[in-house]
Parts: C-alpha cells; sequence; structure tokens
C-alpha cells in the first residue's frame, strides 16, 4: 500500500443561497496518517458532511486543497471508499450483486469477485442474506450491506457519514464494535462522522470537534478506547475516568462555539 | 357444516355483483322500458352475437350461405389487427421516447430547448392527426401505426425524462466511489434506475394508444375492433356491437395487468426503495 496521507490545507467552501453567499466550511487544516480512525463531531450544520464530500471528491473547495498520497483530489476514486449516511445501495440488484460491485465495475472475474463477496458478506454477517434485495433488510442490515460494499472495494480510506445515526442503540452499539473489529484487522484509515459524543469518543484514535459553520476544528485529541484491548467489554471502558473526562472536553468544545443566537 | 375455501368466500362478493348487473341488463332488454327492442339485446343474444363472430355461420334470411366470422374475419382476429397496430406503434414510440428521453435528461440545456415541443405534442388529441395522416401516408394501416406512435412517444419521453431526473445523486456518487467510469453510471446506475418510470409512462401510453385505436379505425378500420364496433352499429347489430365494446374494455384490462406483471417482473422495487 502506498503512503496514502491525507492532507487538507487552507480548505475553504462557500455557496450562493438566497441573501448572499453562506461560509460554510474552514478554513480547515488537517492531516490523517494512514490508519487512524478520525471521529468527527460538531453540531448539526457545521459542514462536517461537506468536508466529507469535499474529501470523496464529489465537489470542488472554494479554496485551498485536498491532497492523498500528494496527487489532488478533484474527483471520487477507488481508494476513498464513501459510506452514506443512507445506505445508498442499488434496488436493482441484491445484497451480494451490491457488494461485489466496485470489482465488477473494474472487470474483475466472476469466481474472483464472487469470493470477495463471499468473504466481506461473511464479515459483517450478511452471508445467510446475500440473495434478497436491499429493501427487504432492516435499516441496521442495509449499513453493513454498504460497508461491506465499500470494503470489498478494497479502499485504502474510508469515508464515513454517520453511518449508525438512524439506528437503535443495540444496533449501534453492536456495528460500533464491528466497526473496530475491521479497522483493527483491515488497518484502512477511517474518518468517522458523527453527531454522538460518545461515538466519538469511543470509536476514535482520534477526536476531532468542530464549529458551527463556518466549520472550524476546535479540538484535536488522541483517543485510546478503540485500540484498547478486545477483552475489556465497551460498557467498562465507557466507565472509565479518562473517557468521561474526553467526553466531557469534547461535549464542551461542541457547545462552547455554540453561537448564542441560533441562526 | 363444511368449511367455505377461502377463494370461493372472496370470489363470493364478485360472482354476486356479476349477478346482479346481468340480471339487470335482462330485465331491461325483456321489457319494453327501451323501444325499438333490438336497441337493448340481452346478455345471451350479445354472446350469441360474439359466437357467431367467432365462427363459420350461415348468413341467414333464407340465403343458403355460409360466412366467415363478421365482415370475412373472425371477431378474435379484428382484435389481433388492432393489437398489432398498438404493438407496432408502441415498438416504433419505445425506440424514439426511450433515448429521446434520456438526452433530455442528461443534457440539461437539450431538455431546457426540446422539452417544450414534447409538451406541445403530448397536449394535441391523438386524433386530430388523422386528417394530415392519412394525406401523408394514405387510408392504410401506414397512418394509423403513425397516429399510435404519435400518441404513444409523449408520455414515454416525460416519463423516461423524469425518470432520470429523479435518480438519486448519492446512488451516483457511490458507483463513482466504486470506481465506475462516467460511461459505466450510465448502464450500471441510470439505466435500471429509470426502469420502472419508463415502464409506467409505457402503461400510460398502452392506454392512451388503444382509445386512439378503436376511434381510429372508425374511418376504414376493416379489419380492426374498434371498425367493427362502429359498422356493426350504423348496420343496427347491436348485439354485435355491444359485444366488442364488451371485448374493448377487456382487453384494455388484460393489456393493464400485463404491463403491471411486467412492471413486478422488471422493477420489484417499485414503491420499496
Amino acid at each position: 500500500m502506498s503512503d496514502r496521507t491525507v492532507v487538507v490545507a487552507g480548505l475553504e467552501q462557500c455557496f450562493r443561497a438566497r441573501g448572499g453567499e453562506v461560509h460554510a466550511l474552514g478554513p480547515i487544516d488537517l492531516t490523517i496518517e494512514p490508519g487512524e480512525l478520525v471521529t468527527l463531531a460538531g453540531p448539526s450544520g457545521c459542514g462536517k458532511t461537506t468536508l466529507l464530500r469535499l474529501l470523496a471528491g464529489f465537489g470542488l473547495p472554494s479554496g485551498g486543497s485536498i491532497t492523498v498520497g500528494g496527487e489532488p483530489v478533484r474527483a471520487p476514486g477507488v481508494e476513498r471508499g464513501v459510506v452514506f449516511q443512507q445506505p445508498t445501495l442499488y434496488p436493482w440488484l441484491d445484497v451480494r450483486g451490491n457488494v461485489e460491485l466496485g470489482p465488477r465495475l473494474r472487470g474483475s472475474a466472476k469466481v474472483e469477485r464472487r469470493r470477495t463477496a463471499e468473504r466481506f458478506l461473511e464479515l459483517v454477517g450478511l452471508q445467510d442474506v446475500a440473495g434478497l434485495r436491499p429493501y427487504e433488510l432492516s435499516g441496521g442490515m442495509q449499513q453493513r450491506a454498504q460497508i461491506a460494499r465499500v470494503l470489498a472495494n478494497d479502499p485504502d480510506i474510508v469515508l464515513m457519514d454517520e453511518p449508525f445515526g438512524a439506528l437503535d442503540a443495540l444496533t449501534r452499539e453492536r456495528l460500533q464494535n464491528e466497526l473496530l473489529t475491521i479497522w483493527r484487522e483491515t488497518g484502512k484509515t477511517i474518518l468517522f462522522i458523527t453527531h454522538s459524543v460518545d461515538e466519538a469518543v469511543f470509536l476514535g484514535s482520534r477526536v476531532l470537534v468542530m464549529s458551527p459553520r463556518p466549520g472550524r476544528i476546535v479540538l484535536d485529541e488522541p483517543a485510546r478506547f478503540s485500540t484498547a484491548s478486545h477483552e475489556v467489554p465497551p460498557e467498562e471502558l465507557r466507565a472509565l475516568p479518562e473517557f468521561t473526562e474526553l467526553a466531557a472536553r469534547v461535549r464542551s468544545a461542541i457547545q462552547h462555539v455554540e453561537p448564542v443566537v441560533a441562526g | 357444516m363444511t368449511p367455505v375455501l377461502p377463494s370461493v368466500r372472496r370470489a363470493l362478493p364478485h360472482v354476486v355483483t356479476l349477478a346482479v348487473v346481468l340480471t339487470a341488463w335482462s330485465l331491461v332488454s325483456a321489457s319494453d322500458v327501451v323501444k325499438p327492442a333490438y336497441l337493448t339485446p340481452s346478455p345471451l343474444e350479445v354472446w350469441e352475437a360474439f359466437v357467431r363472430a367467432n365462427t363459420y355461420h350461415p348468413i341467414g334470411g333464407g340465403v343458403d350461405r355460409v360466412v366467415r366470422g363478421e365482415e370475412n374475419y373472425f371477431l378474435w382476429e379484428h382484435l389481433v389487427v388492432s393489437l398489432r397496430r398498438i404493438g407496432l406503434g408502441l415498438a416504433i414510440a419505445l425506440v424514439v421516447a426511450v433515448p429521446l428521453g434520456l438526452t433530455m435528461g442528461l443534457f440539461r440545456g437539450f431538455g431546457r430547448v426540446v422539452g417544450p415541443y414534447v409538451d406541445f405534442l403530448r397536449s394535441i388529441p391523438p386524433l386530430a392527426y388523422i386528417g394530415f395522416l392519412i394525406a401523408w401516408f394514405g387510408f392504410y394501416d401506414t397512418s394509423k401505426v403513425w397516429l399510435l406512435v404519435l400518441a404513444a412517444f409523449p408520455p414515454i419521453t416525460l416519463a423516461t425524462l423524469n425518470g432520470v431526473r429523479g435518480v438519486k445523486e448519492d446512488h451516483l456518487n457511490a458507483a463513482l466511489s466504486l470506481g465506475a467510469t462516467k460511461r459505466q453510471t450510465l448502464t450500471h446506475v441510470l439505466a435500471p434506475a429509470t426502469v420502472p418510470d419508463i415502464l409506467s409512462g409505457l402503461r400510460v401510453a398502452v392506454g392512451f394508444a388503444w382509445t386512439t385505436v378503436v376511434a381510429a379505425e372508425l374511418a376504414n378500420g376493416l379489419p380492426g375492433i374498434g371498425g367493427l364496433a362502429y359498422l356493426s352499429g350504423t348496420q343496427n347489430k347491436i348485439a354485435l356491437s355491444v359485444a366488442c365494446i364488451l371485448v374493448i374494455g377487456l382487453t384494455a384490462i388484460a393489456l393493464d395487468t400485463v404491463l403491471r406483471i411486467l412492471e413486478k417482473q422488471l422493477a420489484p422495487w417499485r414503491g420499496k426503495a
């Protein structure tokens, strides 16, 4: 794997809206090293998703630059997988067809891509529903299928936009643990957006907090709960004083910069 | 008591309703409410006319000659001719309308320029073309098929366009992130995503074309089920005319059912995702 360091420099995004130009984002300077699991929290509307979409290459920034492994980001690319907030699975394909889509688009042989799909379906525990259509699955299963689809494409960097936001608490916790297992096993670089303080602290090897619009990074701290030994149950991790202290700092960082007058 | 089969219980209200309708019809035709009496054929007379129209039968009136169906064609042959016109017209309309709709959706400038013309064509009642088309293509089948093309192509174009516009942006983004080329996003995302809309457009077009073909057959429409329905009425063969009307209605329902099944086969996700 080549050095896929993500470097964001002086990034800004503005867009036109009624009543003039809106300064949505930045300036943001950020370097993400390969293998990091960076969680990004912030109030809603602060530009988290805007940042992720710029990293994904779905749009171009108004100013500044993004490079991945030294190459400027101008368009979507296979080295940057995207897990959307909504599952965005294709209803005309069954679950297996969705998962093997990436390899198929790149012309991988049928046997080979089938094997890849089986492997990742098993990883996310969906091997038994591989023949179903996405709309026949629960929300949690759909998100798992989407994650499998992204992983089967073997990106170096996985960009995740509040993927567990719409799920119930139990499913969410199970998927969080699965994500950590996958991260430890694959060593992918992950940027994970969330509006949950607990999720940010629990998952991140590094936790970022963004200010309200225009979004800037106002907190950047390492965290070690995601790298803790597998044997420690999540409830115990969450009960650690370190955990609650970091969670408190993250929470106050989010609230501290909240504007007095809601816009 | 023996238990009633669920399927029988479900069918019962329909059987009763049909029986009531047929009884009311029979009573009206047996009574003197409408005069002269031949204007109100009974269900049985309509059935007999239907059977006669599908068989070789004596011409009657003391003449010892046997004729084939009505106007030398069996009734089902009249129906098949009308269906063939529709099939041909729709096939041509599909070949023109789907690429046009896709292009209009993909190239917004083109869509903006061409859109008003498609809207304009859609707003014209197809029968308004008939004189013009007869002048261009003659009195026979060609003009009728063209009429159906003109009737069917605006709804299919607009439905296709609507389908392209409704494709979720993140469905395209997801494919690009998975490594799809621009062309692959067309074949792997845009085309399948548009299928349900094309099928609904086709359903609208079929309904529209069926109405149109029956009406178009008023002029030189034999063989043709619409032509037969019209001619038999003008010849005071009311039972036959009613039989044609029933066949036309049931055919419309059958066509729609076939398309609905096709929709379920080709786009089972419709309304679910």
